[in-house]
């Protein structure tokens, strides 16, 4: 699939149909996200992919749930990790994006490098997995922490983001764009 | 160009021919920007386009040299300030990315336990620019150490927003090399950590 199709078209999916995904499809957004450049190439990025139903359950419950007229309803992409039949769980290794060797910190960001050094990665694949015709949406209000200890996840690194991967069961709505003119300015911030 | 191949052969260059690089090249670029998800749609990104070569100056002067346990050496990125045409400079604005619908009103409540999410939102936009630019034959270099509070008053980045990255922008005059990776068997495992 051509780049900026890709990029253009892909959509947040959050309903899946139970279709297998095989290891095949898995390894290639794999490969795909660890070619993501990094902080001095230090690739802090780590992924676990989990089919095992009753921990994409416990994966599912973990999400943020939504107040609607005072009642706390499912955050709407729980199901989704239900239904698909693979999550990706993406962590990060804490003190190497935005460090030097000796662990002093390089930025006035250092502490949350990772996010962006992760987020490279995480862009590959979901843009990998729209070109082989797979779903993903990016999904961040759930507690970090238990998702962790579920996964056992050890004090070095964190759980920064996760996915369901499927055969999408829908289309997938666009979500406007802000126009390019709202965002960009020349030579000056808000020239 | 296919996805793919742009997401394998993509390098960081560092150096760029004298070649110009007109701006439909850089709307394409920010287009692909402007197309990454982000945190409830909330697009926190801001692009600074800078070709005044005293801004670029500017720039250039905010990167921090490389302290080795013997000397200093200059930022590799230097030599891409004194060749590129064109600096993208990515700035968030802060408080909205992470944040609970409805706060904003100076007492931003984040969701989650990484507080505000502007780094990685940032970082999506910015994945998507550099396999355009891959694509227009264009040479990119993603540069985090520099000092953004200097950086930010030379663009005159108002409050609440914040500097992320500068990303030179020219066409490449060698093929950049590719560090190697990891191996997937480093960096995956199955179901649980250590499996």
């Amino acid at each position: 699939m051509d780049i900026l199709e890709a990029i253009k078209n892909r959509r947040s999916i959050r309903h899946y149909k139970a279709d297998a995904v095989d290891d095949e499809a898995i390894n290639t957004v794999l490969e795909a996200a660890h070619w993501a450049p990094s902080w001095g190439n230090a690739q802090c990025w780590r992924f676990v992919v989990v089919r095992d139903p009753e921990t994409r359950v416990a994966i599912a419950d973990t999400l943020t749930k939504v107040k609607v007229d005072n009642d706390w309803v499912e955050n709407a992409a729980a199901a989704a990790f239900k239904q698909a039949p693979v999550v990706i769980v993406l962590c990060a290794e804490l003190g190497r994006a935005g460090f030097r060797s000796d662990g002093t910190p390089v930025t006035d960001k250092a502490d949350y490098w990772f996010m962006f050094d992760a987020a490279l990665a995480m862009e590959n694949l979901v843009l990998a997995a729209h070109a082989i015709g797979l779903g993903t949406v990016i999904v961040a209000g759930f507690d970090a922490k238990k998702v962790a200890q579920i996964l056992e996840v050890p004090d070095d690194s964190t759980v920064v983001t996760m996915t369901p991967l499927g055969f999408p069961g829908h289309k997938g709505q666009v979500s406007p764009r802000k126009d390019l003119s709202e965002v960009i300015y020349r030579d000056k911030y808000g020239k | 160009m296919e996805l793919f191949e742009a997401i394998k052969n993509r390098r960081s260059i560092r150096r760029y021919t004298s070649d110009p690089v007109d701006d439909k090249k850089i709307e394409t670029i920010l287009e692909a920007g402007r197309w990454a998800p982000s945190w409830a749609n909330t697009q926190c990104w801001r692009f600074v386009v800078v070709r005044d070569p005293q801004v670029i100056t500017g720039l250039a002067d905010t990167l921090f040299t490389i302290k080795m346990p013997d000397k200093e050496i200059p930022n590799p990125g230097a030599g891409a300030f004194s060749t590129a045409p064109v600096i993208i400079v990515v700035c968030a604005e802060t408080g909205k990315s992470g944040a609970k619908h409805g706060s904003g009103d100076g007492s931003t409540e984040y969701v989650t336990d990484k507080g505000d999410w502007f780094m990685f939102d940032t970082a999506l936009a910015v994945q998507n620019m550099v396999l355009a630019a891959h694509a227009l034959g264009l040479g990119t270099v993603i540069l985090g150490a520099f000092d953004a509070i200097q950086a930010e008053k030379v663009l005159g980045v108002p409050d609440g927003y914040r500097v992320v990255t500068l990303l030179p922008v020219g066409v490449p005059d060698h093929e950049g090399k590719a560090p190697p990776r990891k191996e997937l068997s480093e960096i995956v495992v199955r179901d649980r950590w250590g499996k």
